[in-house]
């Protein structure tokens, strides 16, 4: 200010000699820069509320997409169900198609021109007769190829970046493996399933006689031997025909669809044996099912069937105790008008795309159970689709020949309203839950953006610092603007202030390193604390009020807070040096063990107590001085009337006073619950920070403040993480501006009222 | 009876001490706190003596004693209860991994005060404490024995702490200069070429002039080196031969000691001297040991700095908008919705503050510095990252409410006839304001001012966000051009028992450091708070009288 007021005074200085219309002018400049500067105040809050808005808006923006280009790809081998295979690579510049017949398995095309690319395509190929193609889950592009007389082709495609003077170019190169003899008959190959996995090779086959078989195939132990297959028949453990094969990421399990509706799913994990863990119905009509997939980490299996109804199902334990587990149906996504002809899940997030009969190609998100995204199509059924690895994009077949790309834009697929805030069933749980777990070890990971039980954190650290903070904070103040001697009152005010101003990573860290060990030791003796200083405080009034008038005359009234501080300071010491006797009293032996045995409680270190005391500690003041001053302000001339028709002080208090500052006291708990809510520091050091909803005094919590600060540090900028956390922010600036606004305006409704007396 | 019972209702006098007793718990809080804070972070600058236990098994212990307490259930829930164990630092962390240990007094057969044991503070692995056997150098002897090593000893301490000093200038002031200056050329190059069109080499005298200026500097950083090298090797010369309690032998070099210390032998005054400049070293030293040992330095400088930025930009701010309030502004609904939005500012938590200066400051505006002036640069940030500057500003809009309050107080304060009088004279409205009403509430604004600083001065969430870090190696201000460096990191007192309370390796031995913090910090923020406190009253009594 100092500077300020020394520039205009320069700028001033040849107001002396210049003319009145200059004064005049700087006056009117100073009148618009001030108001200015005052309206900065409004807007700078509106700004920051319009900030957070706009960072986290785009996390329920409906994500969009389009189709890109469309091209012909050539005529199709229209006999086989699996006779095609669409994909494309990370850069979506480049879609590839396998395709099933004697030449020509393996094509390229630039996108979306569709321009054919020239590639060698292996001379093992060459010549080959192929009649099934598949994808191997997960990421890299593997593929098994099944051959007319009951052999499988192991085949790998590399898209590597190849960089000439800066611009990228793509180049595929393809591996391929020699045919391996999968199944004892020289039957054709209709369906396939095909993994690699860390032993060797998996696969499951329908042959065109309707066999169904599961094959291993081992690598030889010695270079020259052949590689040894174990074939085994599953076809008798099925009714119906098998429709579709889905082998897990690790050749674990085997899943198969058929054509009334049925999934058979078996653990493969034993060579040989082959275990059915299940058999159900999948499908609500009835209708074959007609595709599966698995979501990226293997839990969630996907099915869609022949009347276009698409499911999502999570294998889930029946109790918390049992290994067993059941496969149910979590979601439901929009349905097709017409079968299902494609699933391909997403690399990267738990979302997936599917294709129809009709050409229709939508986009669903597995967390939220959404279906995003609609794309319309033309009559013409897909054959074969893939979801781009980056997820923001797709290519899809159809049995045309024509193949479509898409472009989608879905940056925050998992962020909805209601992923938010309701609960949702993770893979993994038994139940819908509200989580919180933002990251974890894997790259499958399904992240849990549930705010709620950081909602329930806030509140819980909140209450419990209002149960501690209110009524010391409020007696405090009544005694401090009724009984307290004016002269000490002018002392006490200050004393609050600073207790005020203690920055709250002092009373964190005393929370979390000093006081979490100690309340642990003396539990007990805090407990009897809660009993022994109120009712020695009224022990020491009692006994005060049997002394001889001689004796209290000598000593000034309004001093009765500090005649009770060394009387409250024994009482504590009292409490602590019987700890262990009150621990015995109470609790048995161990209070721990009691608070196991009989209430079921765990004791963490760092509790809600400790954030309590710590936090309320930290409100107590602000609670103080608002309500001291609503107190304060009831209009003299009421009180003296009162006393004067010979109420006692504590009548005046009790039926007049305290009634009619009862508003500001309201307002001034208000005030400080707003504090509570957005306090960091303390409950980032005093309690564990884990994200759990229990409202146990004795386990920790996470907030919604402690949760930025703990989060943001590794949440990259625009991420879905960075904006689900400007969502908190926001929340918070929610929460704190209505409490805010509401105590305000009951403040300004108080004054206005005293200021008539 | 009944008619004192009567009386003792009706008058309430027990609901008063009851309320009464609601203050003192309030009291005997923020009293216990302060008591709590202060004993402890004072305490850790006291070299106490050092103890030499014989445990009833024989073996030694040899250290100083950090307290004592009955033995707790949780710990030995057999033991008989009522016994007591006392708590020993006994350091040598590289000997036993340890720095302290519980001992039950039940196992200590004898303690006695070694007169010649020796304490030596550690520039790394804590203090040892044993004694002097011989003194080396190299591999020959220089000194042996307890007494003649001690004498021997001294010199070569003091003699290490110049050579580490002057070490330390050169890795960290030279060097730092020179490596300076190479990454300037390089980053003037980059951009020599980032202005050239596509495919052409940068030419030019320009460039020719920066290639020799980075050889130069090449060729200077050798020197230094060589020099570096050669300091070393001096440093390493000398190194003592300790025994500890149970006889173990550990070979220190010299340079590793920052001080050694005999506290048995010192008497009282000689104690109060180590403890004078124990308190010295804390504040003007650089931290060590993951910040569990040394000083506290740039933390305090750091807090400073970015206190005295934020108030340049909150001052202004702060009051423009209350002179629109008070003096300018007709008062109605705009006025209404202006106090509430101010209350609303100071209510608003600070870590949003922090998540808004993170997404607006650094990401939004700093980002778009750096594209426009420092392209050479990217894509590692040079403002679009957290930085003194922002977490400044951050905290300016934090506290810019205070400052409001504060003023509009002070502008309220100011009366009426002063105003009346100024204008009657023919002064212009802004000539009233800024001769007359500013002057008479310059005290409140200070006011204002103060409460603000003490605020940012404490306040830690919002930082975590927008620029702090555990170990800044430079601070925002040295002797490289431009001299303030308002786009780096720095540290924070706050920041700093954060980080060392919580997130250090052994939070035990960290403790001391802690309190010491945390003594600091809050003596700061209690004088800043007094000195406003002080202010605003003094301004109060005076405009008591002068206000009818």
């Amino acid at each position: 200010m100092a500077e300020s007021a020394a520039e205009t005074a320069s700028v001033l200085a040849p107001a002396r000699i210049d003319s009145r219309a200059w004064r005049q002018l700087l006056d009117r400049l100073a009148q618009v820069i001030i108001s200015l500067g005052g309206y900065a105040v409004i807007l700078s809050i509106l700004g920051i509320f319009v900030f957070l808005v706009m960072e986290v808006a785009p996390l329920f923006f409906a994500p969009t997409g389009q189709r890109t280009g469309q091209f012909l790809a050539g005529p199709l081998l229209q006999s086989l169900p699996q006779a095609t295979l669409v994909g494309v690579e990370e850069h979506q510049e480049v879609a590839y198609l396998l395709k099933a017949g004697d030449t020509g398995h393996v094509s390229f095309f630039s996108l979306p021109s569709g321009k054919p690319l020239e590639t060698e395509t292996p001379a093992a190929l060459a010549g080959a007769p192929v009649t099934a193609v598949t994808r191997a889950s997960g990421k890299g592009g593997r593929f098994g190829l099944g051959t007319a007389d009951g052999r499988l082709i192991s085949m790998d495609i590399e898209m590597a970046a190849d960089f000439v003077k800066e611009t990228r170019r793509i180049v595929p190169r393809i591996a391929v493996s020699l045919p391996i003899q999968i199944i004892p008959t020289k039957d054709k190959v209709v369906r396939l399933a095909y993994q690699r996995t860390d032993a060797g090779t998996a696969a499951a086959v329908l042959t065109e006689s309707g066999r169904l078989w599961h094959s291993t195939v081992l690598p030889p132990s010695n270079p020259e031997a052949a590689p040894t297959v174990n074939p085994v028949e599953l076809t008798a453990q099925i009714t119906g025909t098998a429709t579709a094969l889905l082998l897990d990421g690790r050749g674990e399990t085997l899943a198969v669809g058929t054509a009334d509706g049925r999934l058979y799913y078996w653990d493969v994990r034993e060579t040989g044996h082959p275990v059915l863990l299940e058999n159900l119905a999948v499908s609500r009509s009835g209708a074959a099912v007609t595709t599966l997939a698995y979501l990226i980490g293997d839990r969630s299996l996907v099915i869609g069937t022949g009347s276009g109804e698409v499911s999502a199902w999570m294998p889930v334990r029946a109790t918390k105790e049992s290994n067993a587990t059941r496969l149910l149906p979590i979601h439901q996504f929009g349905a097709h008008p017409a079968a299902v002809t494609g699933i391909s899940p997403s690399q990267r997030d738990k979302g997936f795309v599917t294709g129809d009969a009709q050409g229709n190609v939508f986009v669903h998100y597995a967390t939220s159970g959404q279906t995003l995204l609609r794309f319309p199509g033309d009559g013409i059924a897909i054959g074969s689709l893939m979801f781009a690895p980056k997820a923001n994009g797709a290519v899809a077949m159809t049995d045309a020949g024509l193949i479509a790309s898409y472009a989608i834009h879905n940056p925050h697929p998992e962020i909805t309203f209601a992923s938010l805030f309701q609960p949702v069933w993770y893979e993994g749980y038994e139940q819908p839950e509200h989580v919180w777990q933002s990251s974890g070890a894997t790259d499958d990971f399904e992240a849990k953006f549930g705010l709620t039980p950081l909602l329930f954190g806030t509140i819980k650290g909140t209450l419990y610092a209002m149960l501690l903070a209110v009524p010391l904070a409020v007696l405090g103040a009544i005694y401090t603007s009724m009984f307290m001697h004016p002269d000490l009152r002018a002392k006490i005010k200050p004393t609050i202030e600073i207790m005020a101003a203690l920055p709250t990573v002092v009373l964190g860290f005393l929370a979390g390193l000093w006081m979490a060990p100690l309340l642990e030791r003396i539990f007990p003796a805090v407990l009897a604390m809660f009993v022994v200083l109120p009712l020695s405080a009224m022990l020491a009034a009692l006994l005060w009020q049997l002394l001889p008038c001689t004796l209290r005359n000598g000593i000034r009234p309004g001093v009765e807070a500090f005649l009770l501080m060394p009387v409250l300071v024994g009482a504590a010491f009292l409490c602590l040096s019987f700890n262990a006797s009150i621990e015995s009293l109470l609790f048995g032996a161990d209070y721990k063990n009691w608070l196991a045995n009989t209430l079921g409680l765990r004791y963490d270190q760092r509790n809600a107590l400790v954030v309590g005391f710590a936090m309320g500690f930290a409100i107590i003041p602000i609670i103080f001085s608002i309500s001291e001053e609503a107190l304060s302000n009831v209009p003299r001339n009421l009180i003296a009337g009162s006393l004067a028709l010979g109420a006692t002080p504590w009548q005046t208090l009790a039926r007049l006073v305290f009634i009619s500052a009862s508003p500001g006291i309201f307002s001034a708990l208000m005030i400080g619950f707003g504090r509570a809510v957005g306090e960091t520091m303390i409950v980032l050091m005093a309690t564990g920070n884990t994200p759990i909803m229990d409202w146990s005094l004795f386990n920790g919590f996470r907030t919604l403040s402690a949760n930025i600060a703990v989060e943001i540090p590794e949440a990259p900028h625009g991420g879905t993480l960075y904006r689900t956390l400007f969502m908190a922010a926001l929340l918070l600036f929610a929460i704190t501006f209505l409490v805010n606004t509401g105590a305000e305006i009951i403040r300004q409704r108080l004054r206005k009222k005293y200021s008539q007396f | 009876m009944r008619t004192w019972r009567k009386k003792t209702m009706a008058s309430g006098s027990l609901f008063v001490w009851g309320s009464g007793a609601g203050l003192a718990v309030a009291l005997l809080m923020v009293i216990g706190l302060l008591l709590l804070i202060v004993v402890n972070g004072m305490g850790f600058f006291w070299t106490g003596d050092i103890i030499e236990l014989t445990l009833a098994d024989g073996k030694h212990l040899m250290g100083q004693q950090a307290g004592r307490e009955t033995i707790p259930n949780s710990v030995a829930p057999d033991a008989p209860k009522g016994k007591s164990r006392v708590r020993v630092k006994i350091g040598n962390r590289d000997l036993y991994g340890l720095d302290f240990k519980w001992v039950d007094e039940d196992r200590i057969a004898s303690q006695t005060f070694p007169p010649n044991a020796v304490l030596l503070e550690r520039r790394e692995w804590g203090n040892f404490y044993g004694w002097i056997k011989a003194i080396r150098k190299g591999e020959t002897l220089h000194a042996a024995g307890s007494d003649i090593g001690w004498n021997a000893l001294l010199p070569l301490v003091d003699q290490a702490n110049d050579l580490h000093a002057g070490i330390n200038r050169i890795e960290r002031v030279e060097i730092g200069e020179i490596n300076a200056a190479i990454t300037r050329a390089q980053l003037k190059i980059r951009a020599l070429e980032m202005n050239q069109p596509p495919g052409q080499a940068p030419h030019g005298p320009t460039l020719d002039r920066l290639k020799t200026a980075i050889a130069s500097a090449e060729a200077q950083y050798r020197e230094k080196t060589e020099q570096l090298d050669k300091l070393n090797a001096q440093f390493n010369e000398y190194s003592v031969l300790m025994v500890d309690a149970n006889g173990r032998e550990k070979q220190l070099p010299v340079g590793q000691i920052i001080r050694a210390l005999r506290p048995n032998d010192m008497g009282i005054p000689a104690k109060i001297w180590v403890y004078i400049t124990n308190v010295w070293r804390v504040l003007a030293d650089e931290p060590r040991e993951a910040n569990t040992e040394g000083g506290i330095f740039p933390a305090i400088f750091g807090t400073v700095m970015m206190v005295l930025i934020m108030s340049m930009a909150v001052v202004p701010f702060g009051v423009l908008a209350a002179l629109y309030l008070r003096e300018y502004a007709k008062q109605g609904t705009v006025v209404r919705l202006v106090r509430i939005a101010v209350n609303n500012l100071a209510g608003v938590p600070s870590i949003v503050f922090g998540v808004f200066g993170l997404g607006f400051f650094v990401y939004a505006i700093g980002g778009t510095i750096d594209t426009l002036f420092f392209p050479e640069s990217l894509p590692s940030p040079t403002y679009g990252t957290g930085g003194i500057l922002w977490a400044s500003l951050t905290l300016a809009l934090m506290t810019v409410p205070v400052v409001i309050v504060a003023t509009e107080e002070g502008l309220a304060a100011v009366p009426r006839d002063f105003r009346e009088g100024s204008l009657a004279l023919g002064a212009t409205k802004l000539e009233t304001v800024v001769r007359v009403i500013l002057p008479c509430a310059l005290p409140a604004i200070l006011t204002g001012l103060i409460l603000a600083m003490a605020r940012a001065a404490g306040e830690v969430a919002p930082l975590m966000l927008t620029g702090v870090v555990k170990l800044a190696p430079t601070l925002p201000v040295d002797a490289t051009w431009p001299f303030f460096h308002f786009d780096r990191k720095f540290m924070h007192l706050g920041f700093h028992i954060y980080d060392v309370g919580f997130q250090s390796p052994n939070v035990e031995a960290a403790k001391p450091m802690v309190y010491i913090t945390t003594l600091v910090l809050i003596m700061v923020v209690v004088l800043l708070n007094l000195t406003a406190i002080t202010l605003r009253n003094h301004l109060r009594k005076k405009y008591a009288g002068s206000a009818v």
